[in-house]
């Protein structure tokens, strides 16, 4: 069984084929369905966001599974093929589950680190999960990723610090204020930057926010929109005075907020630390303002200059999270080349039971004069026997971390034991074994059972 | 045995430092291990005086010093258990580390003073060495509320923005170990007070109490000491707060670490109980 990938990301497909073939729009549980009616993958997960739109699939032959997935894409989309095939990255075994981890550590995202993806990573997983469509590959792969993206968060700063100017501004509003609950917000002005920065704020906790415009109308239906409280011109200095946080956003040419009147206001505020936010372009605050005691001044380009220093501050964490990466996929590729052995363990275990069976037929006529626990006991026993003869081999087998040996030995077997000759003993006529039949069928799943999920003890 | 401890604290002290360099989880737990390991070596240290001399060590200057380290140690430990903040530790630890040297390198047997056989010492020298812990803790906050708030303001942010609790925080826990330090200083000054005028008339003579007035460079520096907290307390109320208050407790505990160690030792003639 083989990990295999394809999907188109922000890296290799502009926007125009990207929402085209977006899965989100008609649902993943869908695209899912459609994927299973075609059995190319045995398993099959569905990664769809605006940045990539990517198939995961657990395969036998990764050729025949390529041509069907692309069919699949130009057929569900209603795409030439042409047009697609350009831009699609195709991945197998520790190389797809490589880009997985990546995926969901945000290595592999347009801001790198950002926090929404791997959120995204576990919603295709769930989907998958409820349309049935998981089987031993996914079912580990997936959840293995989910530890890597937080060995990531955690072990590393890739996702630390503020990547964009709202967040960067509200991360230095917590380090000023704490909790932001209880403090009150003004926005001067009446324009998008200041309802964005209020809005965000206020889904932090600020639960009071002014609003002061030139134009009480703009001002009020500012208000309405994000709930704040409306307040005339002439009350700047009073509001100024009442708030904790003040985003200044207004169109004015000369600074509004001159460093007389915030000397004037902190006056009577008795030095109450005040941070004022400046988006407006040209600066709406007095940049003396900033010398003041209490005031903790930040303009556009400050809160730029965070951010900037936050971005390059995680390329340089890459390495490090790269290191991570690196280091789970080995124990993955570890436990999926212990699957490769699968089939030669199972086609083994198959073999020795046959012979087993054939010869406790042949010796049926002598058994059938004996009680029937006696005949169940001598089954037990040659069952034992078989079992303690293939337990060493079996766990040479899939505790081979090499692939290229674990080809050979399992060829190895295949060989010496005929494993893929049709003429091998065959137990008899169902009826005929009667004694033995419920002990064969059940043997038969307990060992398929424990094949399914024979990964080795690589516990992510 | 005050060498184990010095280097008890000196090993938490270096994993505080570790810590704060590389704020892994792991660090933190193994310095508050560390920490709450020599605390526990000091308390036992502490208990086993306490039998031979009969009272708690904190006589003479240098088993004051070792208590207060003590206290300080605990102090600490109960804030970090209750604010879940360990950046503070690289400040305070060191602290401890630097007090514990005296003990270290002078170790000295407490012994009995007949004028100190009252149960008012035991008030007297216990409730100015809470004081002086929590002024300690204040310090601390103070100066690491200086040291955020000049990162913030100078736009410059970096090392502790990213390792200090916010500025509100530190300023909420400064004034409460303040109020706290100066609730303990004032009984402590105030029993110290009412008993020296007690044993003053009484049948032990000892010049030490003769020369227990403010004309002594120890009840001084107490009384100034007392004067500069009770000004903190109230400039609060005339909306000083924040930075201004975060300076006045570091001047304060720097007041208190002469007072307690080179007067403490040199210049004092009416505590010297050594």
């Amino acid at each position: 069984m083989h990990l295999f990938l394809l999907g188109v990301s922000h890296r290799t497909a502009p926007v125009e084929v990207r929402e085209r073939l977006d899965f989100a729009t008609r649902g993943l549980d869908h695209a899912l369905g459609a994927l299973a009616a075609r059995a190319a993958a045995a398993e099959s997960v569905v990664v769809s966001t605006c940045n990539r739109a990517e198939l995961y699939v657990a395969c036998g032959n990764v050729r025949a599974t390529r041509e069907d997935l692309l069919a699949f894409l130009s057929d569900y989309h209603g795409l030439d093929r042409g047009s697609i095939e350009p831009h699609v990255y195709e991945m197998a075994d520790g190389d797809a589950a490589r880009h997985l981890f990546r995926v969901a550590a945000g290595l592999d995202s347009l801001v790198v680190g950002e926090p929404q993806i791997l959120g995204q990573v576990k919603q295709a997983f769930a989907t998958a999960s409820t349309s049935r469509t998981l089987g031993p590959v996914m079912n580990r792969v997936f959840p293995w990723s989910f530890t890597v993206g937080k060995r990531v968060r955690t072990e590393t700063a890739l996702a630390e610090g503020a990547v964009s100017v709202s967040f960067a501004a509200t991360a230095l509003a917590h380090k000023i204020f704490g909790e932001l609950k209880g403090r009150t917000v003004l926005v001067v002005g009446a324009g998008e930057m200041g309802k964005l920065t209020a809005q965000h704020l206020k889904a932090q906790g600020v639960d009071r926010v002014l609003i002061v415009s030139r134009t009480l109308a703009h001002a009020t239906s500012l208000a309405a929109a994000i709930g704040g409280t409306p307040l005339p011109w002439q009350d700047l200095d009073g509001a100024i005075g009442e708030a904790d946080i003040v985003i200044s956003a207004t169109g004015a040419t000369l600074p509004v907020l001159t460093r007389p009147r915030i000397e004037g206001v902190m006056r009577g505020r008795r030095n109450r630390p005040i941070f004022i936010i400046d988006i407006a372009l040209p600066r709406d605050v007095d940049p003396a303002v900033g010398d003041l005691e209490a005031v903790f001044l930040y303009n556009i380009d400050d809160l730029e200059g965070i951010v900037r220093e936050n971005l390059s501050r995680r390329a340089s964490e890459v390495e490090r999270a790269e290191a991570i990466v690196g280091d789970e996929v080995r124990k993955f590729e570890t436990w999926l080349t212990a699957r490769h052995a699968i089939p030669t363990v199972v086609a083994l275990r198959q073999r020795f039971d046959a012979i087993r069976r054939a010869e406790l037929e042949r010796l049926m006529p002598r058994l059938n004069g004996l009680p029937p626990e006696v005949r169940g006991r001598v089954d037990e026993i040659t069952r034992l026997i078989v079992e303690k003869l293939l337990i060493t081999p079996t766990e040479q087998l899939k505790s081979t971390p090499d692939p290229e040996r674990v080809r050979t030995y399992a060829d190895a077997l295949t060989r010496v034991f005929a494993l893929d000759a049709e003429d091998a003993p065959r137990p008899a006529g169902r009826e005929e074994a009667a004694p033995f039949d419920s002990a064969d069928s059940s043997e038969q799943r307990r060992t398929a059972g424990r094949d399914a999920d024979s990964g080795k003890p690589v516990n992510p | 045995m005050y060498t184990i401890l010095f280097l008890l604290y000196a090993l938490a002290g270096g994993a505080y430092a570790w810590h704060f360099a590389t704020r892994r989880a792991s660090a933190g737990r193994t310095a508050t291990t560390l920490l709450a390991a020599a605390a526990l070596a000091h308390t036992f240290a502490i208990g086993m005086q306490t039998m031979a001399a009969g009272h708690v060590p904190i006589a003479g200057t240098t088993a004051a010093i070792s208590t207060f380290v003590w206290l300080l140690a605990l102090a600490y430990l109960y804030m970090e258990m209750t604010t879940e903040e360990r950046a503070l530790g690289v400040f305070i630890v060191p602290l401890l580390v630097a007090l514990q040297v005296i003990p270290a390198l002078n170790p000295v047997a407490e012994r009995r003073i007949p004028v100190l056989e009252s149960p008012w010492f035991g008030v007297h020298v216990a409730s100015l060495l809470f004081a002086y812990a929590s002024f300690a803790l204040a310090c601390v906050i103070g100066i690491t509320y200086v040291l955020l708030f000049k990162e913030i303001k100078a736009k410059t942010l970096g090392f502790f923005y990213a390792r200090l609790p916010s500025l509100d925080s530190l300023d909420a826990m400064n004034r409460r170990t303040v109020a706290v330090g100066w609730a303990f200083l004032t009984v402590g000054v105030m029993v110290g007070a009412i008993w020296a005028a007690q044993v003053r008339g009484g049948p032990v003579s000892d010049p030490r109490l003769q020369a227990m007035s403010l004309a002594d460079p120890k009840m001084l520096g107490a009384f100034l000491i007392w004067g500069l907290y009770t000004f903190e307390l109230y400039s609060r109320r005339l909306g000083w707060g924040g930075k201004r208050t975060a300076y006045l407790s570091a001047v304060g505990f720097l007041l208190i670490l002469f007072n307690f160690v080179p007067i403490g030792y040199f210049l004092t003639r009416s505590h010297n109980f050594q």
